[in-house]
């Protein structure tokens, strides 16, 4: 066996490096970048977008319609909670919804399956950072997309809706920290795909604990009193009740700083998590390909 | 010294764990709880050296290893045993500054949004190499004009046809200006025109930067028009390694003898394995050792007109290599 | 008769395929129990605050989710997998396999593909509506059993109808995929009986997606609370709607033969 190794030839030209721009400004650079991209491409989908959120508007339509017939019976309300507050909350809902709908665990297992991983592997970023990036920048879209539907449901259902103006500062932030609290456990979970193409069915245990823990079916205080117990030791309500409740009810001052508070907490929790889950992930990508 | 080359293999070896299946509902389940397990040697223990600027094919049957080890020099597969060094850092730690200075293009994988038009996607990459605007465009338009891709880069990449997708996809992996390229496959379903294309390409800018390229392809002509050196691997071994002329004199068994002759063709049997005739012109086939004595015979029997020996086609070689059995 | 031989060349095929991804059975039995898990749970709470909802007691809404439950399992197994075949071969411009065998095209569309395994959802809900009978009524009359049967293949057909619409639509709409998405999400209000919605949604799923029809009518049936007249304006829907999706469907594939030609 021989081995060549030619010299360079010396007229060759040297491929010169390209020089690296700053850390903060390029981190800044690469989310502006790729949030104009999602909202470039999300745009042309106007439609397939209007669709999907046509299709999610039933589910909350039919929890609002339930109480509602049985808020009527009683009188007006249940538990305290009255028509128009139930109103109020399934409208806001749609839009916590949404924005709860993050780059998930299915994702994940398309990414992987696809071979879609080694390209994002080989880019000197971590791809959790465009997963954030790219569906912030699609939340815009759907933000936008969302006011029309809002009010033809308000022209419908009657809420009551009466939120101070720091109530309405608080929601702003509260929903795209359930954005980001919501991609942290989903992008954690989302690393199961590398150990089995089965996934699906976890999946669907922890998307059933978190319909009934996070006050996507009704809000929590309807709620047997150990279900909202056991709510308060994980992070599903603070992703969905929260912020729907900080527009809708009346949290006190301290109560919406405690919220905030909570949501941070759990983002930390669920970005130390996944940093675990995602260095085991990749050694064993590494070591089996896919 | 070892930052010399651009690439540094020794010894590299990559086993695979493979469960091991039997058919039925009962061994799945039992698979569950205890799973046989296979080993699987991919890459055995194969060394070479790359110096800076050359351009090497990297040949080798489906399954003889030839992407498991691309994808252990660029950090995806992390190696069982043995070293693996390109441009001077350790692939599977996957550094920012390593990352920065190579790119892997896979035939038939797209990187590009696929939605939008290239244009925008490499704004993107821009932003994920973190490479300063002014830098930027002068490369990202040399490239443009060097691929001749002009405004295909404004439409959205779905509306491109597979060649045009392949040049934008190109443009794309170079933007970073990598300083080497694993090429796996670059020109798979293009067409001849297409391939060219990106073959001259490729070339161009390998002289212009000086480049490393390691480069695999199916198409004998990708590795003919730019390898002076190939690298075979089959069954996970280097079989051999040198310039792509030496391949056949150390494989085939045969050279061709072509020859023309004044009064007719009968009888050339007796010279060797008559393997086509082309009116005046008949191709002999004669063991390699043979070759000098058989043209002498011809020319001192016959009326010869014209005579050639050559190697037998590349793709000849390629497959009677190929066709080895696993050593073991 | 063609159309049954076709059908049960495929059923078979499609069987003998599933069966070798038994795992899949315990990942469907898996999300029936969630499906039903969740369904409970809703029903618990409902009554946790109120005795009867519109009139309809919690047996009764037992009956509701179960029928939903089973008829979901239905469209799953043989509709839905069918017509999203359908679209997606439209798409990539595979139908034309379909369309050059010699069978009628409506019928191969339709029975190509079976899951098998959704025969889970269509049991669990067999045995929800047997719980919810068993709270009402000692034994079910024949009259109401009867028209049960009826009301749930007529509920079927529609449903069938109302896909075949979505799927030939994929004949001018190549990005039909979405549609699949809005009837899942549609198919919820199936789990209330549609008196309890307002006016525009109850014409919307009753008519525009028969959902009302496939779920309501049938538990009306078995809750003996059916008027003979809205058998009748099912059967006539059905029968119009089948012929019209027939017309409809013919119409799309000279419009497909044409633009690909």
């Amino acid at each position: 066996m021989t081995s060549v190794a030619a010299p360079v030839p010396a007229d060759a030209p040297q491929g010169l490096e390209l020089p690296e721009a700053g850390r903060l400004r390029s981190t800044v650079d690469f989310y502006l970048t790729t949030m104009r991209l999602a909202v470039q491409e999300q745009f042309q989908y106007r439609t397939a977008n209007y669709f999907y959120m046509f299709g999610m508007v039933a589910e909350p339509v039919i929890y609002l319609v339930v109480w509602t017939t049985i808020a009527e019976q009683q009188g007006g309300s249940v538990q305290g909670l009255t028509v128009g507050y139930f109103a109020a909350y399934y409208i806001v809902w749609t839009l916590v919804r949404n924005m709860n709908i993050v780059f998930g665990a299915p994702f994940w297992e398309h990414r992987i399956r696809e071979g879609e991983l080694s390209g994002a592997l080989l880019r000197p970023l971590h791809p959790l950072h465009f997963d954030v990036a790219f569906f912030a920048g699609w939340k815009v879209v759907v933000i936008v997309l969302w006011i029309p539907l809002a009010i033809g449901l308000s022209l419908v259902f009657d809420p009551v809706l009466d939120p101070r103006p720091l109530e309405i500062a608080v929601f702003f932030v509260a929903i795209w920290g359930a954005y980001l609290l919501r991609t942290m456990f989903q992008s954690t979970l989302g690393m199961l795909c590398f150990w089995t193409t089965r996934g699906a069915a976890i999946f669907d245990l922890w998307m059933t604990l978190e319909l009934l823990l996070s006050g996507r079916l009704v809000p929590l205080p309807l709620m047997p009193d150990w279900v909202v117990t056991v709510s308060w030791f994980l992070p599903f309500q603070w992703a969905f009740f929260f912020p729907i409740e900080a527009l809708v009810g009346d949290f006190t001052d301290a109560e919406l700083a405690r919220g905030l508070a909570f949501q941070l907490l759990w983002i930390l929790i669920g970005l130390a998590l996944f940093k675990l889950a995602w260095r085991f992930a990749i050694r064993r990508f590494s070591s089996v390909g896919n | 010294m070892m930052s010399d080359y651009a690439v540094h293999v020794a010894a590299l070896e990559k086993v695979f764990d493979v469960p091991e299946r039997e058919a039925g509902l009962r061994a799945a389940t039992k698979s569950l709880v205890r799973r046989k397990w296979r080993q699987v040697r991919a890459v055995h223990g194969i060394s070479f050296d790359i110096a800076p600027g050359e351009i090497v094919g990297f040949l080798g049957p489906n399954g003889a290893g030839k992407t498991t080890t691309l994808k252990m020099l660029s950090g995806l597969l992390y190696p069982t045993g043995g070293e693996a060094r390109v441009l001077g850092h350790v692939p599977s730690r996957r550094e920012r500054a390593f990352l920065r200075r190579i790119t892997l293009v896979m035939g038939n994988r797209n990187q590009l949004q696929w939605d939008l038009p290239a244009l925008d996607s490499y704004e993107l990459n821009r932003a994920i190499y973190r490479i300063p605007r002014d830098d930027f465009r002068p490369v990202r338009d040399e490239l443009i004009e060097l691929l001749d891709v002009g405004d295909l880069v404004r439409k959205p990449v779905r509306n491109l046809s597979l060649g045009e997708r392949m040049k934008v996809e190109i443009v794309g992996a170079l933007l970073h200006r990598p300083q080497v390229l694993f090429l796996d496959e670059p020109t798979i379903g293009l067409d001849v025109t297409m391939q060219k294309r990106i073959r001259s390409f490729v070339a161009e800018y390998n002289r212009r930067h000086g480049a490393t390229v390691l480069l695999t392809s199916h198409y004998m002509a990708d590795v003919q028009a730019l390898c002076k050196r190939v690298i075979v691997i089959h069954h996970g071994r280097i079989l051999f390694d040198g310039p792509l002329t030496g391949l056949a004199e150390q494989f085939a068994a045969y050279k061709t003898i072509g020859v023309a002759l004044e009064n007719g063709h009968g009888g050339l049997e007796r010279y060797g394995e008559v393997i086509h005739r082309d009116g005046e012109w008949v191709t002999l086939r004669v063991p390699k050792a043979e070759t000098p004595r058989v043209a002498a015979q011809l020319l001192a029997d016959q009326a010869v007109l014209d005579l050639t020996i050559e190697d037998p086609p590349i793709e000849d070689v390629i497959e009677l290599v190929f066709a080895q059995e696993r050593p073991e | 008769m063609g159309t049954v031989r076709v059908f049960w060349l495929f059923f078979r095929v499609g069987v003998m395929n599933e069966l070798q991804y038994r795992m899949n059975f315990v990942v469907q039995l898996l999300q029936s129990a969630i499906t039903l898990g969740v369904a409970l749970a809703v029903l618990a709470l409902v009554y946790s605050h109120t005795d009867d909802l519109n009139g309809w007691s919690q047996s009764e809404l037992l009956c509701v989710f179960g029928i939903q439950i089973l008829m979901g399992g239905v469209i799953k197994a043989y509709i839905q997998p069918n017509m999203t075949r359908v679209i997606g071969e439209v798409r990539d411009g595979k139908l034309d396999y379909a369309l050059t065998k010699p069978e009628d095209a409506q019928v191969l569309a339709s029975v190509r593909e079976v899951r098998i395994w959704q025969v889970v959802d269509v049991i669990s809900g067999a045995v929800v509506l047997g719980f919810g009978l068993s709270g009402i009524v000692a034994d079910l009359a024949l009259l109401d059993a009867a028209a049960f049967a009826v009301a749930l293949v007529l509920g079927a057909v529609m449903i069938y109808c109302f896909w075949l619409v979505i799927a030939t639509g994929a004949f001018w709409i190549v990005n039909m995929w979405h549609a699949i998405e809005l009837f899942d999400g549609v198919y919820l209000t199936g789990r209330f009986p549609v008196g309890i919605y307002p006016g525009w949604l109850r014409y919307s799923v009753t008519f525009l997606v028969p959902i009302a029809f496939a779920v309501t009518v049938p538990a009306e049936a078995v809750t003996s609370r059916l008027e003979w007249q809205t058998l009748v304006i099912a059967a006539l829907f059905a029968t119009v709607l089948f012929v019209g999706t027939r017309w409809f469907w013919r119409f799309g594939l000279k419009r497909y033969s044409g633009a690909s030609a």
